[in-house]
């Protein structure tokens, strides 16, 4: 994704004065600073404050400097629920990549018939939305009717019989991988194999003739062609999953052990609307926001290096 | 979905195949048959959740509690959607999602479209600035936000209740907000694809600049505009906990709270899994005839986007 | 949402006692809305929780208030449990967008009261709507000192529902001391019946074997909380809790308070039922019984009519008696920002009127006016209301309390005894952890 093509920026850059960019950026702004500014600028000023239930009715908040901040770092909660989030988020990113890429090599592989009804059950999945399929999954891992414990049983694992999957914090974890995986899995194949299918059969043809190998096609060839591509899904699947909450949050409504299961969304949530306890929650979103900032920073370099040149 | 295969497809090579003997041919055919049948069966897995709501659906929820699950519609009934669409207000809520999510698309798609063209097609001071912005604003906890946007919006509210609490408007641009800078990063690969040397040529053979990109340009970038469209659809059609406290009339609650409602038991009743999935399958019908509607240029967008960016 | 709650109306045979008792109630006032100046006419807006409210009840509130205040209209909303909090927390403080009347759990009160929420209601208001006769328990726990702002809505103290079918098969005898209940349920329990269906995070049934111990979750000693989970009596009393748990319940230490009913009703096809017993508040009984055809022609459950098969009995508690159980609820407030503070009144008028009250009382809701307790006990399942709710008890009325259920720390808790932890151990550990912030200190 960072592959640009300079050429077409500089070619236009026969404007002496280029007012235009910044007339074209005002709409952007705009709505940037009407819907987000407010509400970073109460973020930052509440996660200085001592702000609970008594200011959010009227009563006037009292500085606190850096208290907050002090309190959550000292606070081992934040640290195991950063450190789960980012498994989470990098365990389900891979295993989403993964099968997705699998999906891919695989409808380019079989007959056509095959592929299109892959590509419209995967569409199916895609288009389903999120609380409905949450909530289609709390239904096949309910405890007492649920189909997935049914059918383990009838394959003879009888201690499946009411077994409670969201019980347990790593039960809990399969059982939300399995729904974000199922969720995620679909844009990936289809960008993939749209990414696949421009890998021309020409090329493909004579490898074969010269005697490669399925695997040595796909580690030589197939590969490094969608290398962008996988890149770029990669990277919007660990965004995507670092941030995820609703899908935890609705699990969790079913029973499950809350503050074990909770990610940084649902811990931030928790803080704030949960225990009133705002500004620690300000607080947190801040120490969120500079984190993602801090591991993102190699890529920041080099899109900046990318600038200069 | 189908788009991107045909322009790939080799018209010179094949000539060489007819000189290799015929033995070697059966083998690829059985993995291929084998391919296929893998094909089926993960399209089977990945299809049973979606087929698991139809089903529950359209059973009596007295049925979905026995203790043999049942795989075919075998007590078929409609009274699901009957309780479901006349017990609360799905037509209200409907009509909500609808437009919220249509005004947010269009604000995004708009917006993000020209800061995508000032960032690829112009150098300006404060532009290395600006994407850094943009890439970091997406990377803000949303759930810590709420109460500060909902002081936001009630305030005004009291002057302007066409921008306020309730609104479609209201809540469209914080949601606009929440999806302009992924949108702009996503578009700004695909205004990057487009040589402006195109437009150029156009305006020697006399066309205006304005005429130029509408006629060059804009059909170019029409995948891109599609898929960041899709991700903006998904994103507001979904949201739940914001519209939650931003639309705290009941008569003004979107498509997932409605569904919400049906999945919380309380102390006198249980969750009936029949209408919830029923209520599920509502929701998402809307979401898969948008996504037949624009599934051709869907991916193929979203990989051009990927490689060239 | 808004659904028809399954309830047979056939609690009608107390109509002549209800007019009986409301001709000699003491009339506090003569029509509702005539105390007062009439207000200036106005939109108010009630927020209701749950669908505890039945559609009957909703109708008689918003036909009346049309009626007493002529150009006024009450519009009502209803608001899920789960989502309550939050939309208080952003709604109330909105002079704009405020709800004029909010419904709120008993638990959930003292945390809004204590910020600032809610109207005062004035001394005079609050004799004319029942005074001391309204729940002494729920009016403490929306008053700061003598100061009422949030008054008792309806009560539902827990009792046990069972299959007496099954337990006559045992040989097994209602109970008469709560080691007797465990010993029993255990003996019931199965691989697939649960002698006592209870999940491990329910708590707000839990605690009944804190209370009947004589133990408590938090004292106040002066301005401060302390939570006493590791009072030996609160100890002895989740052990035992924990025994009848691990020994009665299949459910997983993971499950809520949800809805038991279906544990101990028949299963699809005349299945066993999963369950012997529950514990559940009493307007539970109208989603218990065999199967009947409603008055709309839909499959309801008839409320117990078959009585060798379902039955119920309160808590025993630790030496014979009545177990103080936990006593659910709601409160009712104004809010402090209401646009239309005086047509609110007028609505909480009608609410603690004797019509209304009787109402409640006839729907199995337990009415905040205790003069109305009398309607419940018409049968069997009012009496046990009744005897229940006489023993229960309220948890503490600390500010942070709402703090502690939107994180849910008892859950956990529990979960964690359930799942067989050292009680001892997890009493001191959460003491630490509950202490400040009961006392509203974030923790």
């Amino acid at each position: 994704m960072t592959a640009a093509t300079p050429a077409p920026a500089i070619a236009i850059r026969r404007r002496r004065t280029p007012a235009t960019p910044y007339l074209l950026l005002i709409p952007a702004v705009l709505v940037l600073l009407v819907g987000l500014g407010y509400p970073v600028y109460w973020q930052v000023v509440t996660s200085l404050q001592e702000y609970g239930m008594m200011q959010q009715f009227g009563a006037p908040p009292t500085f606190a400097g850096l208290d907050n901040y002090a309190r959550i770092f000292s606070d081992e909660r934040l640290w195991t629920v950063v450190g789960r989030s980012v498994l989470f988020c990098l365990v389900n990113a891979f295993l989403t990549v993964a099968i997705g890429l699998g999906l891919a090599l695989l409808m380019k592989a079989v007959h056509a018939a095959v592929r299109v009804t892959m590509q419209v059950v995967l569409l199916l999945a895609w288009a389903t939305p999120l609380v409905a399929a949450v909530t289609v999954f709390r239904w096949l891992f309910d405890y007492r009717a649920g189909v997935v414990n049914w059918l383990l049983v009838q394959m003879g694992f009888e201690q499946y019989q009411g077994y409670a999957w969201l019980a347990q914090p790593l039960t809990f974890f399969l059982v939300a991988t399995v729904v974000i995986v199922w969720m995620s899995v679909p844009f990936v194949a289809m960008s993939l194999y749209a990414g696949l299918t421009q890998v021309s059969e020409e090329v493909l043809e004579a490898a074969r003739l010269d005697g490669a190998r399925p695997a040595q096609i796909l580690r030589h060839i197939l590969l490094p062609l969608v290398r962008p591509v996988l890149a770029i899904v990669l990277l919007l699947q660990i965004i995507w999953d670092l941030r995820v909450f609703a899908q935890i949050r609705l699990l969790q409504d079913a029973g499950a052990p809350i503050s074990e299961t909770n990610l940084l969304g649902n811990f931030i949530y928790e803080l704030g609307i949960g225990s009133q306890d705002f500004s620690g929650a300000a607080a947190v979103s801040i120490f969120v926001l500079l984190l993602t900032v801090l591991l993102a920073a190699p890529y920041v370099r080099s899109l900046m290096k990318e600038d200069a040149a | 979905m189908s788009t991107a295969t045909e322009t790939a497809r080799p018209s010179a090579a094949p000539v060489v195949r007819d000189v290799r003997p015929d033995a070697r041919r059966p083998r690829p055919r059985v993995g291929k048959i084998l391919l296929g049948a893998l094909g089926i069966v993960l399209s089977l897995v990945w299809a049973f959740p979606v087929y698991w709501m139809l089903l529950s659906a359209v059973t009596p929820d007295a049925r979905l509690r026995a203790s043999t699950p049942s795989f075919l519609p075998t007590h078929f009934t409609l009274s699901n959607f009957g309780s479901v669409l006349t017990g609360s207000g799905f037509g209200g809520a409907l009509r909500m999602s609808l437009m919220i999510t249509g005004v947010t698309i269009v604000v995004v798609l708009a917006f993000a479209f020209l800061a995508a063209l000032a960032i690829s097609r112009w150098r300006f001071r404060g532009r290395t600035g600006f994407v850094l912005a943009v890439l970091f604003i997406q990377m803000l906890p949303a759930e810590g936000l709420f109460i500060a946007q909902y002081k936001m919006l009630s305030t005004v509210g009291e002057s302007a209740p066409v921008l306020g609490l309730n609104s479609v408007l209201g809540i469209s641009i914080l949601y606009a907000a929440m999806l302009v800078p992924f949108t702009i990063w996503m578009l700004r690969g695909f205004v990057a694809g487009v040589p402006a040397e195109l437009e150029e040529a156009a305006m020697v053979d006399g066309l205006s600049r304005t005429k130029a990109f509408l006629r060059i340009t804009f059909p170019l970038l029409a995948p891109g505009l599609v898929a960041s469209g899709v991700y903006a659809f998904l994103q507001a059609w979904n949201e739940f906990t914001t519209a939650l406290v931003i639309l705290p009339a009941e008569d003004h609650q979107t498509l997932p709270i409605w569904l919400r409602s049906f999945l919380s038991a309380s102390a006198n009743r249980g969750i009936d899994w029949g209408e919830v999935m029923a209520a599920s399958t509502l929701i998402a019908v809307p979401v898969i005839v948008f996504f037949l509607f624009v599934q051709g240029r869907m991916t193929s967008g979203l990989v051009s986007g990927a490689v060239k960016g | 949402m808004k659904r028809t709650r399954v309830v047979a109306t056939g609690v009608a045979t107390s109509l002549t006692l209800a007019l009986a008792l409301a001709a000699c109630a003491p009339a506090a006032d003569e029509g509702s809305g005539e105390t007062g100046a009439s207000p200036e006419a106005g939109d108010i807006t009630l927020w209701l929780a749950g669908a505890d409210t039945n559609d009957d009840l909703r109708k008689y509130l918003v036909d009346t208030f049309a009626e007493e205040n002529p150009g006024s209209t009450l519009t009502i909303e209803e608001q899920d449990w789960t989502d309550l909090v939050t939309k208080l927390t952003t709604a109330l403080p909105d002079a704009a967008n405020t709800p004029d009347v909010v419904e709120i759990g008993n638990t959930q009160a003292p945390t809004f009261t204590y910020a600032g929420a809610f109207r005062e209601v004035s001394p005079e208001l609050y004799d004319e709507l029942g005074g001391d006769k309204l729940l002494q328990s729920f009016v403490e726990a929306g008053s700061i000192d003598e100061t009422k702002y949030a008054l008792p809505y309806y009560y539902g103290s827990r009792y046990m529902f069972f299959r007496k079918d099954i337990w006559s098969k045992a040989g097994l005898e209602v109970p008469t001391t709560l080691e007797e209940f465990g010993d029993s349920v255990k003996e019931l329990t199965s691989k697939k019946q649960s002698g006592f269906a209870m999940g491990g995070q329910d708590w707000r049934n839990g605690i009944s074997w804190v209370f009947a111990n004589g133990g408590e979750l938090a004292v106040k000693d002066g301005e401060q909380w302390t939570s006493t989970l590791s009072d030996p009596n609160t100890v002895k009393g989740l052990e035992q809790w924990q025994d009848v748990f691990e020994g009665a319940s299949n459910l997983p230490p993971t499950a809520k308070d949800e809805a038991y009913w279906d544990f101990i009703n028949d299963g699809t096809d005349g299945a066993a039922p999963q369950g012997a017993t529950i514990m559940a508040p009493g307007w539970a009984r109208w989603s218990i019984g065999d199967m009947t055809k409603g008055d709309d022609g839909k499959e309801v459950r008839d409320g117990m009519v078959d009585d060798k098969k379902f039955d119920i009995f309160a808590l025993p508690g630790v030496d014979g008696g009545v177990a103080p159980v936990f006593a659910g609820g709601s409160n009712l407030a104004v809010s402090a920002k209401s646009q239309h503070p005086e047509l609110a009144e007028n609505l909480l008028r009608i609410v603690y009127s004797d019509e209304y009250q009787t109402q409640l009382a006839e729907a199995g809701l337990g009415p905040a006016n205790t003069d109305f307790n009398k309607l419940m006990e018409v049968d069997k399942f009012g009496e046990v209301a009744v005897e229940t709710a006489e023993a229960s008890k309220l948890t503490p009325a600390a500010p942070g309390w709402a703090a502690v259920e939107g994180a849910s720390v008892y859950e956990e808790l529990f979960q964690k005894i359930a799942e067989g932890g050292d009680v001892t151990a997890l009493a001191k550990q959460y003491d630490e952890k509950l202490t400040p912030m009961l006392n509203g200190q974030a923790g």
